[in-house]
Parts: structure tokens; sequence; C-alpha cells
């Protein structure tokens, strides 16, 4: 009776054994080999620099398509570069790693003086190629100007930003103050896209960023507009423009001027030109960047 | 039903089953089961009880914990592959490898299931990964067998099991961005969650064990408790066969066993009365027969000197008598000595008849017991003047002998033990016949006795004899006594 019993237990320990299904494929993995390098382009690639205005999922949600219009319109890839700052990608432009940016102005002012970064084309939005910094605050704050957000918690956005830095940092000038002696807290956001949501989600109590992006955002997501409520704008500056390196050979930065001024005229760029938030692209003189400038050089940072 | 077949028989008492093989199967294990006493039997079924049922539930949780950890296994590396794929996008989007490795680094020693993780970009080439300096395993970059083995998907991670020197592997792989910036790889292990299983299998197994031991000592106390009182039964049962009726067989306890050892105790002390009883009567038996032979050298002694004092002493006289008239010879005298002769041999007669009634009423043969027990009556009134008798008789025939005699007899020895001992003032004699048997009543207003005493003690060769008259015809005899007198109720079957 007991072997029996035993038995019938065996049976069902025999039954019951998680059985995995069929065989599976047997990988070692104590074989190791070096990672293969990469194999050289066969064409060389295009790289486009954007400066981390928006996020790097932001940018990358709005330039990608401006990114396949331009590999198509040049018969070679187009790779977008990005960096966390704005310094980062400066550099780069410096040392000719990207053959084409889309700079903040305050970049653009700093590289010039620096290195003899080259304006390019800027964007032209309703006739105008001019934005703004916009303060914000959430929705539900009592704020009415930037004096009332003494003692709160401010983001900016790069440390290289006219907008979301250099602008609040300069209106406090002119109120006397400093942020480190008038905010409770700053820190950076490095985008604008992240600012928003910062001072939306209530993260800081204020924050002054890019017209063009907040419009943009607004404009995609109207529900926004119940959560944040603009306090100031400030005068009118010069566009973000778009640079080229200046060793860049002359034939190339003609081949894109022509390219990217041209896009608004066929319906594929003008597609393209639509998700930018932008109408067409258009040549600038340097000295629309004076008003940056003054305050750049009044403000004393960002250099 | 008969047995003509030992082994047919043995096959039929034990075929539950309506296949014959199941029934040999059976029979087999009843052979077994059977030959082996019955603190095996308990101590078999309880262990094979407590083996089955923590084998069993051994069993399910280790089904259950393998199932439930490998679906958490499961979930866990989706989300955390999900989460590596979201937290992935900026460091690739902004080409910054050290934050890339640091989160594959971090979340893998975070995690301690997962074995590595890895990061591709959208061409396959490895962007970042935790195998450290050591190179690359060749096996993970071998797009042919990721694309040949089979995978479940979850939304859009893929999951498939792989086997290595490491063990079983569940690889997440979770596309970043869709795909476009590439794909993180997460590979998770078994091996904890197995060691796991194992531990608690083994726990389970040991519980099971030390409850299995348990077992084993309840078993032996209910084994004791069930076969000692059937030990202490048997030896009890061997003790009466010797003959020793004074053996009881302990009572254990309230139960079935407990009602048996009372049955067989109140079985033995039942034969013990019994045999009691037969050896009292035997006893008894062997009294009236010392004092049977007594009374009858005693009624001899009596005829004797009855013969010799009466009958032998007027016989003598008679002689002398004759003998004088033979020597006076004078016809005149003779005449007067004649009568006076006369007279003695008459008186001489008469004492030779009452011996022989005595000794056999010739009236309860000639005319039956009603005529004998009225003239026994008339005597007894006779003899016995203080008590008045009164006798009915109901019997319109004969009875056969012995029941007349053994009745005769009876009614007799209550008569004179009423008289003699009870000093009865009144008597009454009813004897009537019913339709089976035949009842007489003796009743008196004497002292009366203890009858229970008087028959333990088997004092009584009278009352005794009475019994065993009744009994011998099968009948029945009652005496119920007290101060105000004594009845007895004989009745015997006709």
């Amino acid at each position: 009776m007991i072997k029996f019993a035993l038995g019938l237990c065996l049976l069902m320990l025999v039954a019951c054994t998680p059985a995995q299904t069929g065989v599976l494929p047997y990988i070692d993995l104590s074989v190791r080999t070096p990672l293969p390098q990469a194999a050289p382009a066969e064409l060389a690639h295009l790289r486009v620099g954007v400066a981390a205005i928006l996020s790097p999922q932001g940018t990358v949600a709005s330039y990608s398509h401006l990114a396949e219009h331009l590999a198509e319109k040049l018969g070679r890839p187009v790779d977008l570069v990005q960096r966390r700052t704005y310094a980062e990608l400066n550099d780069m432009v410096e040392e000719s790693q990207v053959e084409l940016a889309f700079i903040c102005t305050n970049a653009y002012v700093v590289g010039s003086e620096q290195f003899g970064m080259e304006l390019l084309l800027a964007p032209e939005i309703n006739g105008k190629s001019v934005y703004y910094s916009r303060l914000i605050v959430p929705a539900d704050s009592a704020a009415q100007s930037m004096d009332d957000l003494r003692n709160k918690v401010f983001a900016f956005t790069d440390p290289m930003s006219f907008t979301g830095r250099i602008y609040p940092v300069y209106l406090l000038q002119q109120m006397g103050q400093t942020p480190e002696r008038f905010f409770q807290r700053t820190f950076y956001t490095y985008s604008h896209d992240r600012a928003i949501e910062a001072v939306a989600d209530g993260v800081a109590d204020g924050a002054a960023v890019d017209s063009l992006v907040l419009d943009h955002a607004l404009q995609r997501n109207p529900e926004l507009a119940a959560r944040i409520r603009i306090i100031h704008t400030s005068e009118a500056f010069g566009i973000p423009p778009v640079v080229v390196p200046p060793t860049l050979p002359p034939r190339q930065k003609a081949q894109l001027r022509d390219l990217l001024s041209s896009m608004h005229e066929d319906a594929a760029g003008k597609e393209v030109l639509l998700e930018l938030g932008i109408d067409r692209f258009v040549a600038i003189d340097n000295a629309a960047y004076d008003g940056v400038r003054a305050i750049v050089h009044a403000t004393g940072i960002g250099e | 039903m008969s047995t003509r077949n030992p082994s047919l028989n043995r096959s039929l008492h034990v075929a539950p089953f309506p296949s014959r093989r199941l029934n040999r199967w059976a029979e087999v294990v009843w052979r077994v089961a059977g030959s082996v006493d019955v603190r095996t039997k308990i101590l078999g079924m309880v262990l094979a009880l407590t083996a089955l049922l923590g084998l069993a539930v051994t069993l399910q949780v280790r089904t259950v914990m393998t199932r439930v950890f490998a679906e958490e296994l499961e979930n866990r590396g989706i989300s955390v592959a999900s989460d590596l794929a979201s937290r992935s996008i900026d460091p690739i989007l902004l080409n910054d490898t050290y934050t890339l490795h640091q989160l594959l680094r971090e979340t893998v020693s975070n995690h301690p299931d997962a074995l590595y993780a890895f990061v591709t970009d959208d061409h396959g080439q490895v962007l970042a990964h935790t195998f450290g300096d050591a190179g690359f395993p060749a096996g993970l970059l071998d797009s042919e067998l990721l694309d040949a083995a089979a995978a479940n998907t979850h939304g859009d991670i893929r999951h498939w099991v792989y086997a290595s020197n490491e063990g079983i592997v569940h690889e997440m792989i979770a596309p970043i961005m869709a795909g476009s910036a590439g794909v993180v790889r997460l590979g998770l292990t078994e091996n904890r969650l197995q060691t796991v299983v194992n531990t608690v299998t083994g726990q389970m197994i040991l519980t099971t064990l030390l409850v299995a031991l348990a077992g084993i000592v309840a078993a032996m106390i209910l084994t004791w408790l069930l076969t000692r009182p059937i030990l202490d039964l048997v030896a009890t049962t061997r003790e009466v066969g010797r003959g020793n009726l004074q053996a009881r067989a302990p009572h254990w306890a309230d139960d079935e066993i407990g009602t048996l050892a009372d049955a067989f105790n109140q079985m033995v002390s039942d034969l013990d009365a019994s045999q009691r009883a037969v050896t009292e009567k035997e006893q008894a038996r062997f009294e009236l027969l010392k004092k049977l032979i007594t009374a009858q050298e005693e009624e001899r002694k009596r005829i004797a000197r009855e013969l010799h004092d009466g009958v032998g002493q007027m016989l003598t006289s008679l002689m002398v008598g004759i003998r004088t008239m033979q020597r006076a010879g004078n016809a005149e005298l003779n005449a007067g000595r004649m009568d006076e002769l006369c007279t003695t041999a008459g008186e001489t007669l008469e004492q030779v008849r009452t011996l022989s009634r005595e000794l056999r009423p010739s009236l309860l043969d000639d005319l039956g017991l009603a005529a004998a027990l009225e003239r026994y009556t008339a005597e007894f009134a006779h003899t016995y003047r203080a008590t008045d008798v009164d006798l009915h008789c109901d019997l319109p025939t004969r009875l056969s002998g012995p029941i007349e005699t053994a009745l005769y007899r009876i009614v007799q020895e209550a008569m004179t033990n009423a008289a003699r001992h009870g000093k009865a003032s009144v008597l009454s004699v009813l004897v009537n016949r019913r339709a089976t048997t035949v009842q007489a009543i003796i009743e008196d207003d004497g002292a009366g006795f203890d009858v229970a005493a008087v028959r333990k003690r088997q004092s009584s060769v009278g009352i005794f004899g009475m019994n065993e008259r009744a009994e011998l015809l099968g009948g029945t005899l009652d005496i119920e006594s007290g101060p105000e007198g004594t009845t007895v109720y004989v009745e015997i079957p006709l």
C-alpha cells in the first residue's frame, strides 16, 4: 500500500514538473568578442546640430521631417545631432563637427564673437523674424509681475539661453537684484518645453521661455493654456538663427542656403515648415541681434 | 455460501472492480495489507497519508510558485525594460554614452534578477552595455538566432527565453522611440527565483518529514490504544479457557472495544454463575443421596423396631396365650381367652396394615390422588390436632402414576413442614387440573422462613426433594414465605 502511494506521488511529481516548452536556443555568455566597429558610411552624412531649445525627444519630433526632407533633396543621409547644452553645440560648430546648426540667439552672439560663427538664414513667422521672452507662472499663481516671484522657485532653461536665462536676469538687474538673492532657489531644465512643463506641474513658481516654443506648445496642446499664465512679454528680439561653421566651403554654404530658403516653394517643404511652426527661411542681417547683444553685455553672463 | 474452493472464495472476497487486472492488483494489495498486523496497517496508513498530503501540497506550492514567479519575472522584466527604453531616449539623442552606461549599470545592479542590459542603435551597433571590459557575448549579436526564437510580445516589448551557461535567461527587447533610436535588451535570470522555489520545496519536504515523524509517534500511540485492550481481551480469553472464571478483561474506554470487554466479562460472569449453580445442585443431590440412604436405614430401623416391639410383642403374647390354652384345656376358661387372643390378633393385623400404608399408600394406586390425599388429610388431622386442614381436590380423571406420586409426596412434605416447623393453625390445600398442567397450592398461616437462605444452605432435604420431584417431571415449584405464612406453588405439565 505504501509503495503504491509513493508510486502515485512520483507519478504526480513527474506530471507536475514545469515543462520548458520545446528546446531552448543556447547562448554561451562567457564567449566574448570585442564589439565590431561601425562600418564607415559610404556617403558622407550631413550633420545638422539642433540646440536644446526643445527637449531631445521634442527636437526629434520637430526636426526629423526637416532632416528627411534635406536628405531627400541633397541625396545623402542627414543626422540630427543634439547636445545637452548650448555651449556643447557651439563647440561642435566651432570644430566643424556639424555643418548646419539651429541655435539660440545668445549662442550666435557668443559664437560670432568667439570664432566667427556665420549666419546662414533665419525663420520668418507672420512676416517677421522676431521672438520674445515670456514670463510664465502656474495658472493658480497670484503673481502679476517678476516682482511677485520674490523668494519663489524659478526655472532657467540653459545657462546660455537668451530668453530662458539672460533676459530674466536682465529684468532682475533692472530691479537691482540678482537671481541668488531674489529667488529662493533656481534650477536648469536644459530645454524650453521642460521649463513650461515644470511651471505647469508646479515644480517651479515661474520661468522665462522662448515665445516660439511656448506658442507652438499652446497651439499643439490647448489644455496647457489652462495650467499656465503669461505675466510678462519682452520686447521683440532677433529670432534664433540658422548658422554654419566659418570653415564651411562657400559652395556647400550656398547649396544649403538655396535649399532652405526655397523650401516654402514646394508642397513637401511647406509641410515640413508648418511642422516647425515657421513660414519660410529668410536672409537676416547681423544687426538684427544688436538688441540681444546689448542685454548680453549688460548682464555680462552667458559668454 | 459453501466454500468449494478457498482461492475462488478469496478472489470473490476482494473483487470490487469490473476489470480482472484491477481485481488481481486489489487481491495482491489485500494479501500484503491483510498479512501485516494492525500496528503496521495504522502506521502505514498514517505514513502514506502524511507523505501523500505533504508531497501533493509541496508539488502544488512548487507549481504555483514557479508559475507566479515566472509571471512576476516577466512582468518585472517588461516594466524595467520599458522604463529603461524611455530613460535611454535622452542619453541616446544627446550622444551621452556615459549617462546611458550609468543608467544600464544602475538598473542591472538594482534588480537582483537582472543579468545584463545593453542598448543598440537603429543599425544594431551596441551603444552601451554592462558586460565590462572583457568583451561582448558573441551569441547575443547573432540576429539569426534571435529571429528564429519563439517570443511573446507585450505591447511593443518582445520576450524570449534562451538557455545559457548562467541558466535560463529571459530577455526583454524594448524599442526606444518605437525603434527609431534603437532597442534596449534586458537579460533576467531565473536562478534566484529557482533558488527560492527550491528552498521553499526543501522546507516543505522537511516539514513533511517532521510531520511524518510526529505521525509515526501518533500512530504508535494510537496503535497501542487500539491493540492493548484487544490483546488484553485475548489474554483474558485464554485465561478463561484455562478454567479461571475469575479472570476479567479491563474496561479501557467507553468505545466499541470497551463494550466488547463488558460483554465478554458479562459472559464469563454468567458462565461462572451457572457453573456455580451446577456445583451447588450437585452438592444438594449428593446431600440428598446421603440423607436418603440414612433415611432408608432409619426407616428400616423403625420398621424393625415396630415389628419387634409392636407386632413381635403381640405375636409373642398370642403364642403365649395359645400355649396357655393348650395346657389348661379348660373350655370355659379358654372361651374367654379366645376372645382376648382374637382382639390381640386384630390389633396386630391393624398395626401391620398401618405399617404397610405408611410405606406406600395403596389407595394412591387403587383410587387415585384425590382419595389418597383425603385419607392422608384425615390421618393428618388425627395426628396434628392443632391444625385445621381444608382440602379441595378438583381432579375429574386420574393422572399418570409418576405425577400422582410426586404431587402426593410434595403435598405430604409441605403439610408436614407447615404443621411441624410453621406451627400453622390453618392449612389450605388446593389441587386442580388445568388444560395442560396440574397445579397444587399449599397455603398455611404459620411462622414462615427465609426461603433463599434455606435453599442456599441446602439444609432442608425436604424442600430440595420437593423441588427435585417437580423438576424431574418438567414442572416448577415456587415457595413464598413471610411472617403471615407460607405458600407453595407446584405446577407440573401433563
